[in-house]
């Protein structure tokens, strides 16, 4: 019987914790809400962990620099309520409804993934929420009519845009240009719509794609696809998908000594843990990079292309960052990139004096500035157009921003050095 | 008659139970998506159980028939959308994710169903991460690239319908795959196939012994499980999505809650999935809530706690414990 | 061409089959003595790739030498789990079991995210490599390949040249006889289970040796699957059959990625997974007692 009564206690227990329904009803604005049923367990636990750590860094900002956000007359705190998906699209749906419905929030956040951001997208368009795809960089997600999802990481499709632009230019064997070009890349979405964009471009800057072949998630070994490979001899591999799969990439192609002049990886190369786990195999691998610590974004940047400036300057945020994430741990993009959602946010309250969803997606529609992220532009789909990308490479142990030039902090070394 | 009916009792709890749930979800238009998600464990432990509970066969692969629904659901949308089928699609969708369900659990079925114990579980992951790359390797339905189908639901049939179905309609076509779920699980025990299907669960071979057609009464059990399994992807994953990814749906996780929901509740009893769906999703979510990262490093150690010391689940306690009691027939 | 590649990828096949045999060992193991089918074996995998990257990155210990480490933390992560979970389900349903080796996966996987985050990491030992001409191996590959013959090959002896072991196959054999003579079956049970766990973790150690990068808390997973594969080739009970059906495994999965690519239209990469849990299901349905086995 006595287990009875504890089973009892912990159901009403529950079904408190459930409907603790807050019937307060703030008759003015106390606070900004955004809520994020943030991906911090499952597969995508580390994107999620630098994405929620970056949009606490943004709000610190907000709150301790920025003073709040100015609504109504004064300035209002900005608050940041986060839940736990565990990376899975049903939990999605109910804590996006919770946050939406109990907590009262003013503006949500996806989780990191497409495939997540998708799952979400219903329920912000039902309640008719501001939806920041801060991780979602599928082309298609915009081709839905959603009318509140605003991007913030740039689409898929360009990722390589800058990267063969930059081969074209700088490769001195112009005639005969390098012109074989391998893909080699992970089966996904995400992976698919970056490698068919740098086919697309690859296309039409005259190059030959002479291998195009995929390889499934979790993938363990790659050296049946990489003897394949290494048959096409290509000049140039472009390639990863994910951090795991892109570092088994690099280090098998090693091993089959596989050289290249340019080997490109997405998400993988740009990350710190890459350079540590490959050591002398990193040297002169690039990746296209969202946002990349060392970019030189600026107020005074701003100022010179008559952009609106907002936010902290790089070294600040990494300051906040690395508070909000209470260790030493660099911010990628992940973290970047969900930031400047927050940021866009804030400037598009208060430019139109409100939080009514509606009146700030339009003001987000307008909306053209720039932070320490870089540039910030959306079309009338919600998709980011402004946003460009960097090209990174590894440096004796150190990421150097080497493209575009405007960007860049180290020339780039081309082709890269053979693997020993 | 009322004798007759009298043996289908035990369905008036599991009706209650579901009307409660729904009642909840209409009074409280905010707390929707938390009802749905309820119902969701509810329905996946319900159809699990109806194969699982009843013969002991653990199918690993379970997931796949969720997948191959999510799947049907998804190419009806995604290729008919300009038909002019308007809401036609969604039945036509049903319809879709039944028939692949009912051919892949007829494949399965032929080869795995003579395989018992560990065997039968590992064939049956085989058969789901097989099909999985299948749809990968040979770029079936898009492959990897999945199906994104937002647009042409909204096409189909306007924009306020198609977010309707996929916020609302959608989780009350999951409320009635768990009902019928339910209601096959009772019937399927008070009639021939659940009579045969716990003979072979205390003991196949003395089963067959005495005559009993026992492949024939497990496929019977197995393919209405995968059918159940295919409408409810159909509709908690694709419609209420719309979108599908292999990797999503092919995953072996959802098997797992499957049985995790099973084992709270009572393996082989009627309320069982609910009870432990109740529990499994409600501390979920509430934990999701309070501590954020940490729910999974919670959750399974107290998973083992429970296997170890309530092998029988809540409602196989609870049924001992009312033995005698006029309760007994409503609570099976 | 195309035939230096096959028998390119082929040799590397047979190398990595070694490996992928030796960490299959402990499933089969565990399942041939206990009947209990470890769903959370990847999680043990990745335990021991984490011990090879600790140790080699903060006290720069070489790889092989993490092999001991590998096998007591193990061994006692065996004895602490079937103590505490599985000694209590092994007369409930496979349900039970199942379950709780999946959840005891869980556990060590957010215990190791807690511990080293979700960050994918990796080390650089640096050995060199040997240039065959079809191909290329590194003896960080061959190190381990050996390592895994090894460990196989001392199993083998312990099974047949100790009391212990000899005790341990009685119990296999027929647990109740076993306890009859005197046999302490639960002890027998909770040490198969400890060594498969260490086997497991050690196997680890080795698999990074292969691939020293991506290492991470839920990398688990894929080795769980192919585990599953290979010890059903294998025969699912019998720890030397994992271990061939690992070499057989190997030659199939590099093998047939070469003929599917000849085939336009068809990602061959995930068709070569598609293919090995066809044979997974073939060889359940034809000869459940594995490829190898002549009974």
């Amino acid at each position: 019987m006595k287990n009875n009564n504890v089973i009892i206690l912990l159901m009403v227990f529950l079904m408190m914790a459930i409907f603790n329904a807050q019937s307060v009803f703030a008759a003015k604005l106390e606070k900004v809400i955004i809520g994020h049923p943030a991906a911090l367990s499952g597969k995508y636990a580390k994107a999620g962990e630098q994405a929620v750590a970056g949009i606490q860094a943004a709000v610190d900002w907000v709150n301790s620099v920025h003073g709040g956000i100015a609504v109504d007359g004064k300035k209002v705190p900005l608050d940041y309520k986060y839940y736990d998906c565990e990376s899975r699209k049903e939990s999605v749906t109910s804590l996006l409804e919770r946050l939406i419905t109990s907590d009262k929030v003013h503006f949500t956040f996806a989780p990191y993934s497409s495939g997540l951001t998708l799952a979400g997208a219903p329920i912000a368009e039902k309640y008719g929420m501001v939806y920041m795809d801060h991780g979602g960089a599928s082309d298609k997600i915009f081709r839905q009519g959603f009318e509140y999802v605003v991007q913030t990481i740039g689409p898929g499709s360009r990722y390589h845009a800058g990267t063969l632009e930059m081969i074209k230019k700088i490769d001195p064997t112009t005639n005969p240009h390098p012109k074989k070009i391998a893909l080699a890349y992970e089966d996904s979405e995400f992976a698919r719509s970056v490698m068919d964009g740098a086919e697309e471009k690859a296309k039409e800057l005259g190059f030959d794609i002479v291998f195009k072949r995929t390889y499934p998630k979790g993938v363990t070994d790659l050296t049946p696809l990489l003897s394949d490979l290494k048959a096409a001899a290509p000049d140039v591999v472009i390639g990863g998908g994910h951090f795991q799969d892109g570092q088994l990439l690099n280090k098998q192609m090693a091993d089959l000594g596989i050289n290249t002049r340019l080997l490109s990886l997405i998400a993988a190369a740009t990350l710190p843990a890459f350079g540590e786990a490959l050591g002398e195999f990193a040297e002169g691998v690039m990746g296209p990079s969202h946002w990349e610590y060392g970019v030189t974004f600026s107020k005074e940047g701003a100022a010179k292309e008559g952009l609106t400036w907002i936010g902290p300057s790089q070294d600040e945020y990494v300051k906040l960052f690395k508070k909000a994430v209470g260790s030493d741990t660099l911010p990628d993009y992940h973290a970047a990139e969900a930031s400047a959602a927050v940021l866009a946010l804030v400037l598009a309250v208060e430019k139109v004096n409100s939080v009514d969803p509606d009146v700030v997606r339009d003001a987000l529609g307008e909306l053209k500035f720039m932070s320490f992220y870089g540039n910030w532009d959306i079309d009338k789909t919600g998709k980011q157009v402004g946003h460009a990308m960097v090209d990174v490479q590894w440096q004796k142990g150190e990421r150097k921003i080497v493209w575009p030039e405007s960007a860049k902090t180290a020339d780039v070394v081309y082709p890269k050095p053979d693997f020993k | 008659m009322m004798r007759h009916l009298q043996k289908y009792s035990p369905i008036l709890p599991v009706l209650l139970a579901y009307g409660v749930l729904l009642g909840i979800g209409l009074a409280y238009p905010g707390k929707w998506q938390l009802i749905a998600q309820l119902a969701f464990y509810c329905a996946l432990g319900q159809a699990f159980n109806l194969f699982m509970g009843m013969t002991g066969y653990v199918d690993f692969g379970y997931v796949a028939f969720l997948g191959v629904g999510t799947y049907g659901m998804a190419v009806s949308i995604y290729f008919l959308y300009d038909k002019g089928l308007g809401i036609g699609l969604i039945f036509i969708g049903l319809a879709l994710a039944a028939v692949f369900s009912t051919g892949l659990s007829l494949a399965v079925g032929a080869v795995a169903l003579r395989l018992r114990g560990a065997y039968f579980a590992i064939a049956t992951i085989g058969v789901n991460e097989g099909f999985r790359y299948f749809v990968e390797g040979a770029r079936i339905w898009n492959g990897a690239d999945g199906m994104i189908f937002s647009r042409h639901l909204r096409k189909a049939v306007g924009r306020e319908t198609a977010m309707t179905l996929s916020t609302q309609w959608a989780d009350i076509l999951v409320f009635g795959v768990a009902v019928l779920a339910a209601i096959l699980t009772l019937v399927y025990m008070r009639n021939k196939v659940g009579y045969a299907l716990t003979a072979l669960r205390e003991d196949e071979d003395a089963a067959k012994v005495m005559g009993i057609n026992v492949t024939k009464f497990k496929i019977i059990a197995f393919i209405t499980s995968a059918v159940l399994a295919g409408l409810l992807g159909a509709s908690a994953w694709a419609l209420k999505l719309t979108y599908v990814y292999p990797e999503d749906v092919f995953e072996i996780h959802y098997t797992v809650e499957a049985i995790i929901i099973v084992l709270l509740g009572g393996a082989g009893t009627l309320l069982g999935p609910i009870v432990g769906a109740l529990i499994y999703g409600a501390s979920k979510y509430f934990l999701a809530i309070v501590l954020p990262g940490f729910q999974l490093l919670i959750f399974a150690p107290i998973i083992i706690v429970i296997i170890v010391l309530f092998p029988e689940g809540t409602v196989g306690i609870l049924k001992k414990k009312i033995r005698g009691t006029a309760l007994e027939k409503f609570i099976i | 061409m195309i035939f230096e590649q096959l028998s390119g990828n082929l040799l590397q096949g047979v190398i990595l089959g070694g490996v992928y045999g030796m960490a299959t060992m402990g499933l089969s193991l565990i399942f041939g003595v206990l009947k209990v089918v470890n769903v959370g074996h990847g999680a043990f995998i990745m335990v021991g790739a984490y011990v090879a990257l600790i140790l080699f990155q903060t006290l720069g210990i070489a790889p092989p030498l993490a092999v001991p480490v590998a096998l007591i933390l193990g061994m006692a992560l065996g004895m602490l789990f079937y103590y505490t979970a599985i000694k209590k389900l092994l007369k409930g349903p496979e349900l039970a079991s199942l379950l709780a080796t999946f959840s005891i996966g869980v556990i060590l996987e957010e215990v190791c995210k807690q511990l080293f985050t979700s960050e994918a990491r990796g080390y650089h030992w640096g050995l060199d490599k040997l240039d065959l001409g079809f191909t290329v191996l590194p003896y960080s590959k061959l190190i381990a390949f050996g390592g895994s013959i090894l460990v196989g090959l001392l199993l083998y002896l312990w099974f047949h040249k100790t009391r212990a072991g000899m005790a341990m196959r009685s119990v296999v054999e027929d647990d109740e006889g076993a306890g009859v003579c005197g046999i302490n079956v639960d002890w027998e049970y909770a040490l198969s289970f400890s060594i498969g766990i260490g086997l497991t973790v050690v196997s680890g150690v080795l698999l990074t040796m292969f691939i020293p990068v991506g290492i991470n808390p839920y990398m688990g997973g894929s080795y769980t699957l192919k585990a599953f594969v290979i010890a059903v080739l294998g025969g699912l009970a019998s720890p030397y059959g994992a271990f061939f059906g690992g070499l057989v495994f190997g030659l199939i999965e590099n093998g047939s990625y070469t003929l599917f690519a000849q085939i336009p239209g068809l990602e061959p990469f995930a068709m070569t997974r598609f293919f090995s849990f066809v044979m997974l299901l073939v060889i359940l349905l034809i000869r459940p007692t594995g490829l190898l086995r002549t009974k």
